[in-house]
């Protein structure tokens, strides 16, 4: 089944990406799926460190991701 | 429970605005204590090149989630009477304020841990990121340590 997700990229990823948000269309899959078909994408994202948050929780990469999920691929924090 | 409340102000947090804020806790007389943390950025130099401002930029549906969960979990953990908390978006040079973390409570112990533990939990859990401009156009990304 396709799922429609909205993925947000931030700091030095959304550097790499070029954007801060975009719609993609994928297959049913999880965190590490899809952070593997970005990375193809986006192959600069290979060298970088980030979490990866589903509605504003982090999720690890064995997660899987619901339909109509706000994803975001959130680098190291620098708050303070 | 409390809705989340928006944290952030757009560039640095003025000393007015802290002095201002201090004065407002004049009327609460249960207090016996307060303790403050002020994060300011800090001029590095890298490599011969030296840190002019920060651009801060946050998730900011998430961040202030994050900061509300952090709010409950410390008011739960430690007898305190209030708690503030803003953090800077925006620019934000070299010796200005980015974060104003403020507890109170009747008596001091209480503050001074319930402080730290804020402040460390503001720096792990909440996506906030910073990038470092350096005097020569260049930048890099900022990291907790």
């Amino acid at each position: 089944m396709n799922h429609e997700l909205h993925i947000k990229y931030f700091g030095q990823i959304a550097e790499i990406t070029g954007k801060s948000f975009e719609i993609i269309s994928v297959d049913a899959i999880s965190i590490a799926q899809l952070v593997n078909h970005l990375t193809e994408f986006y192959p600069g994202l290979r060298d970088q460190e980030f979490k990866v948050a589903v509605d504003h929780q982090i999720k690890d990469r064995a997660s899987q991701i619901t339909q109509d999920a706000e994803i975001a691929l959130l680098p190291p924090f620098a708050g303070g | 429970m409390n809705k989340p409340k928006n944290v952030f102000i757009q560039g640095p947090i003025s000393p007015g605005f802290i002095a201002d804020s201090i004065a407002k806790h004049q009327t609460k007389t249960s207090i016996g204590a307060h303790n403050i943390f002020l994060g300011q950025v800090r001029a590095d130099t890298i490599q011969d090149k030296t840190v002019r401002s920060i651009i801060y930029s946050a998730y900011e549906e998430m961040a202030n989630k994050a900061f509300h969960a952090i709010r409950e979990r410390i008011f739960a953990q430690y007898a305190i009477t209030c708690m503030h908390i803003y953090h800077s978006l925006g620019h934000v040079k070299a010796g200005e304020i980015c974060l104003f973390v403020f507890v109170s409570a009747p008596h001091r112990k209480v503050v001074l841990e319930a402080l730290e533990a804020l402040v460390e939990a503001i720096k792990a859990e909440v996506p906030v990121f910073g990038k470092e401009l350096f005097d020569n156009e260049t930048h890099q990304w900022k990291v907790n340590q």
